[in-house]
């Protein structure tokens, strides 16, 4: 692994923007992703029409670390589509750019609005009330995107649903919806610190809808440290229990 | 003599297009007994409103320049500036934002906070402007106060609280419930002129109650006697309820939110109550200035009416009497014969005339104290010039003036409409420094540049009316701007032999791309290569050659020059021989660079009925648009997008008629990016032809 900050040295305000920097930007959120490290299959991590859930309570991280995961999908020119039920469409953007931007200036990466100009157009962001949300009305949204040519996504993030309050159907309508298009759906379920988790770890207003998820992570606190842990799809051998991550970035510490 | 300015409010109505805040500010002058009559905007009587002096305003029913105008309101002097709602207009919102202490921010109750709201909201945070909201239109359908509420919360989050309730929404708008007081409040009279409390409605105490809770644990935030007065259930006064929420308004920290309808007359005058109780007076506000004498040192200036003036053009005008210059006095008194000096000039001015504004009609006065906002007549200065006293040399920290985006050739068809137009674009230039003008030497046109199209169609059409300059204008240009991508060397050597003292410089070094500025110079000429007296002559050619670039002739931004080598003649080098050596260098190493072109990419943002959202997002991707997001709003939806403005030209007539007129769209400059190479062989196909044609 690259130490941070040893990236090419550079002159001040000089623009050298070389395919070395992309690979090695692409390389160093590859080797630092957690879900690689916590043994997850392959770089998409989710297979085609696939769930995958971030679990947490208020305030951990979880929009950060799917916002993550998303540039790793950008960078790869795959597309994602950020769906947040409660954010505004400039909330989230600067979400994507200040994560972007923390992540290039730990690997020195001069000219990051360069590189955000060139991802940026594999990112398109909806956002919905809550209460109007539903499957039907993503796909006429979407459908609307596709059939113009407009945007086609591999990977859907859905932030803000809420998981206590909407029944198994919803979830089963959208399950549908990610096999009809292939992609893969990542949701964020925010858990609270009054529900005392099950044995496998989920909590309890999860669990009528855990077995249609393919990966479920959860992210924790601990002083002022966030590790993240598998609690479904990960493989065992391959991972250890838990990893430390940079609140900044959500990618994995330096020192571990 | 020292004046209690506890009772001066100097605020601004800021809001989105078509909020209605126009009509807002005539219900204020109507009764604050500033008007007599009410005067809708497009009304059917032909008047107009008040505040909308301009004949192009009443016609378009939009607000273009910011009147000034003052009133009084129990026992307070109010003094308002109208602010235009348009984006294109903006800098007339920064303006204004720049004299005010306080605002008042108008949001539709059916439209809610909408991307004009998103703008002027920036800019009241830039200039640390503290408001209360004002929810307006309740009478329409569809009205809902409290989901505004809740975007002010969500999408500028404010920290935003209710100080009413509505009694009756949409038709059955029938006046607020006032939480402080718990009261209710009727609005009586042809024109809601007579305030009338009475009992809170039954059915809506349980619900006034509540909210009074919510009021009351948001200020009690600001203030330990109201925290402990609620541990210790004691009475809660409303002096102590408006005490604690004044202080978090002015600390930005909360805002206060009235409702009601200007156009039904209804929820007005308890607003105006709010501006006096929690909107700060000019004292409570820290203005700065900068040192001229003392290195440009920052200055607090005190709202002392005995200390050396410090005053502020913020407008001018061109009236029937001649220039109106708006200006606000932010330390000591103006007077009238009293003698000032305009700090950019170094001019000294007698004051003449001291007037206070009423729309477009006047007051005069003898003086305007520290805190006022007034007008001079017949003194020459450009908008944002500082006058101070004789004895200091302090002047306002200068306003923030983002560059032209647009430009647009203009013909006047005869002579007489020649110098109409010279000095109209004379005035406008003056009037607003995002408005530029010039001559293009190579074709002889008169260019204007602006903010956008319809920033440049407005003042088009006050050429053709206030000054009767009959002109025909060209295609809209866009400002496109070239840069270099990679550093490239040069070894430039100027020699001219042609008899008589002859010219000779030698200029050696590299130029490279740079990305925070536009131009840098940087001289490593170790051993007089080239003798220091000529270093200067070099710098100014290179930077000549950046005006207009080697590669389509737009003007060149972002290149750092360094020159490491060179060398001279004893008789042959001057000034002159580097500058073109300068020249030659630069023309030399510039292609090398691999020059790009960069073109102004604008921030769109779309309202659309949900219907239309497919079709408008094709519109905007045809445009060459990057669509960043679009978001579902019940039945509206909002799509964000960045889009070149070359692409934007005649774009609302489109968008019209793809959603049965029932979308608009917003649009202000974002950022500078490199086009397309098909976009940029099309541009240098363009500009190829128009020289050819100008041969």
């Amino acid at each position: 692994m690259f130490p941070i900050g040893v990236a090419l040295k550079r002159e001040k305000n000089v623009i050298h923007l070389t395919y070395k920097d992309i690979m090695m930007i692409k390389k160093e959120m590859l080797y630092r992703n957690p879900l690689i490290n916590l043994g997850y299959a392959n770089e998409d991590i989710l297979p085609a029409g696939g769930f995958g859930a971030v679990l947490a309570y208020a305030g951990v991280g979880k929009t950060a670390l799917l916002v993550q995961l998303a540039l790793n999908m950008m960078l790869r020119e795959h597309s994602v589509l950020h769906v947040s039920l409660h954010d505004a469409v400039s909330k989230v953007d600067l979400w994507y750019q200040e994560i972007f931007h923390d992540i290039a200036e730990k690997f020195g990466i001069p000219e990051v609005q360069e590189y955000w100009d060139k991802i940026q157009p594999y990112r398109f962001i909806m956002t919905f009330k809550v209460e109007g949300f539903s499957a039907p009305k993503l796909e006429e949204r979407m459908t609307d995107l596709m059939e113009q040519n407009i945007f086609k996504p591999i990977m859907v993030i859905i932030d803000g649903y809420k998981f206590d309050e909407a029944g198994r159907g919803q979830l089963v309508q959208l399950k549908e919806l990610a096999k009809k298009y292939s992609m893969g759906l990542w949701f964020t379920v925010h858990t609270h610190r009054h529900e005392t988790p099950q044995e496998n770890g989920l909590p309890l207003s999860f669990l009528h809808v855990a077995d249609l998820f393919d990966a479920i992570v959860q992210l924790a606190t601990k002083g002022d440290e966030v590790y993240i842990k598998s609690l479904k799809g990960g493989s065992a051998d391959r991972s250890p229990k838990d990893l430390l991550l940079d609140p900044a970035t959500m990618l994995i510490k330096d020192n571990q | 003599m020292k004046i209690d300015d506890q009772k001066i409010r100097n605020i601004g109505i800021s809001a989105h297009i078509d909020s209605g805040k126009t009509t807002l500010t005539e219900r204020i002058l109507y009764y604050t007994k500033r008007i007599h009559a009410i005067h809708d905007v497009k009304g059917k009587d032909g008047v107009g409103a008040t505040m909308d002096s301009m004949e192009l305003e009443k016609e378009r029913g939009i607000t273009i320049a910011s009147a000034a105008t003052y009133c009084e309101w129990k026992g307070h002097e109010v003094n308002i500036i109208d602010t235009p709602g348009h984006v294109d207009f903006t800098i007339e919102v920064e303006r204004s934002l720049r004299v005010l202490d306080g605002a008042i921010l108008v949001l539709c109750a059916v439209g809610g906070v909408q991307s004009q709201s998103i703008t002027v909201d920036r800019q009241m945070k830039r200039y640390k402007v503290p408001c209360i909201a004002f929810i307006n239109k309740c009478d329409r359908s569809g009205a809902n106060p409290f989901r505004v509420i809740s975007q002010l919360k969500a999408k500028l989050g404010h920290n935003a609280v209710a100080m009413q309730i509505p009694i009756g929404l949409e038709n059955d708008v029938q006046g607020v419930v006032d939480l402080v007081g718990m009261k209710a409040i009727y609005f009586d009279g042809d024109n809601g002129e007579m305030v009338r409390e009475a009992e809170i409605p039954a059915n809506i105490l349980e619900e006034a109650k509540a909210k009074r809770e919510e009021l009351i644990d948001a200020a009690s935030l600001f203030s330990d006697e109201l925290t402990e007065a609620i541990l210790n259930e004691s009475a809660i006064s409303t002096a102590m309820i408006y005490a604690a929420l004044r202080k978090g308004t002015l600390q930005r920290e909360i805002t206060p939110v009235y409702m009601g309808s200007a156009y039904k007359n209804k929820g007005v005058q308890p607003m105006l109550d709010g501006v006096t109780y929690l909107l700060p007076c000019p004292s409570e506000i820290q203005n700065e200035a900068i040192d001229m004498d003392k290195n440009e040192e920052k200055v607090v200036l005190s709202n002392d009416t005995e200390k050396p003036i410090v005053a502020l053009v913020f407008k001018l005008e061109d009236g029937q009497y001649g220039q109106l210059t708006y200006i606000r006095v932010y330390q000591g008194t103006l007077e009238k014969g009293s003698t000032i000096v305009n700090v950019r000039t170094g001019k000294k001015v007698k004051v003449g005339r001291l007037v206070r504004m009423h729309a477009d009609q006047m007051e005069d006065v003898e003086f305007l104290r520290a805190g006022y906002i007034g007008a001079l007549f017949g003194i020459e200065c450009s908008s944002g010039d500082t006058f101070t006293s004789p004895d200091v040399n302090l002047t306002m920290i200068s306003m923030y003036v983002p560059k032209p985006v647009i430009s647009l050739a203009i013909v006047p068809k005869d002579n007489k409409s020649q110098v109409a137009m010279a000095k109209a674009l004379n005035r406008f230039a003056k009037e607003d420094p995002t408005f530029k003008t010039f001559v293009d030497h190579e074709t002889g046109d008169t260019i204007i540049e602006g903010m956008g199209e319809l920033h440049l169609d407005i003042y088009v059409e006050r050429m053709r009316r206030e000054y009767g300059a009959d002109v025909s204008t060209g295609n809209p240009r866009v400002a496109y701007r070239e840069t270099i991508t990679q550093r490239a060397d040069f070894n430039y050597t100027h020699k001219k032999q042609t008899g008589g003292a002859g010219q000779f410089g030698r200029v050696a070094g590299y130029l490279e791309p740079m990305t925070d500025a536009e131009f840098i110079f940087e001289n490593k000429i170790f051993g007089g290569a080239i003798p220091t007296q000529y270093i200067a002559a070099c710098e100014k050619g290179f930077k000549q050659s950046m005006a207009k670039g080697p590669k389509l002739e737009f003007p060149v931004t972002g290149v750092k020059v360094v020159i490491n080598d060179g060398a001279s003649h004893a008789v042959d080098s001057s000034d002159m021989a580097f500058q073109a050596a300068a020249r030659g260098a630069f023309k030399e190493a510039y292609l090398r660079a691999k020059p790009v072109i960069h073109e102004p990419i604008m921030k769109v943002v779309v309202e659309t009925p949900a219907e239309f959202q497919g079709s408008v997002m094709g519109l905007l991707n045809q445009r060459r648009g990057m669509i960043i997001g679009s978001q579902d709003e019940d039945v509206m939806c909002v799509i964000e997008a960045q889009v070149p403005l070359a692409e934007m030209f005649g774009f609302s007539t489109i968008l019209r008629s793809a959603t049965q007129g029932k979308a608009q769209f917003t649009m202000e400059f974002a950022l500078y990016r490199q086009v397309p190479q098909s976009i940029g062989e099309k541009i240098a196909l363009e500009v190829a032809q128009n020289k050819k044609s100008a041969a």
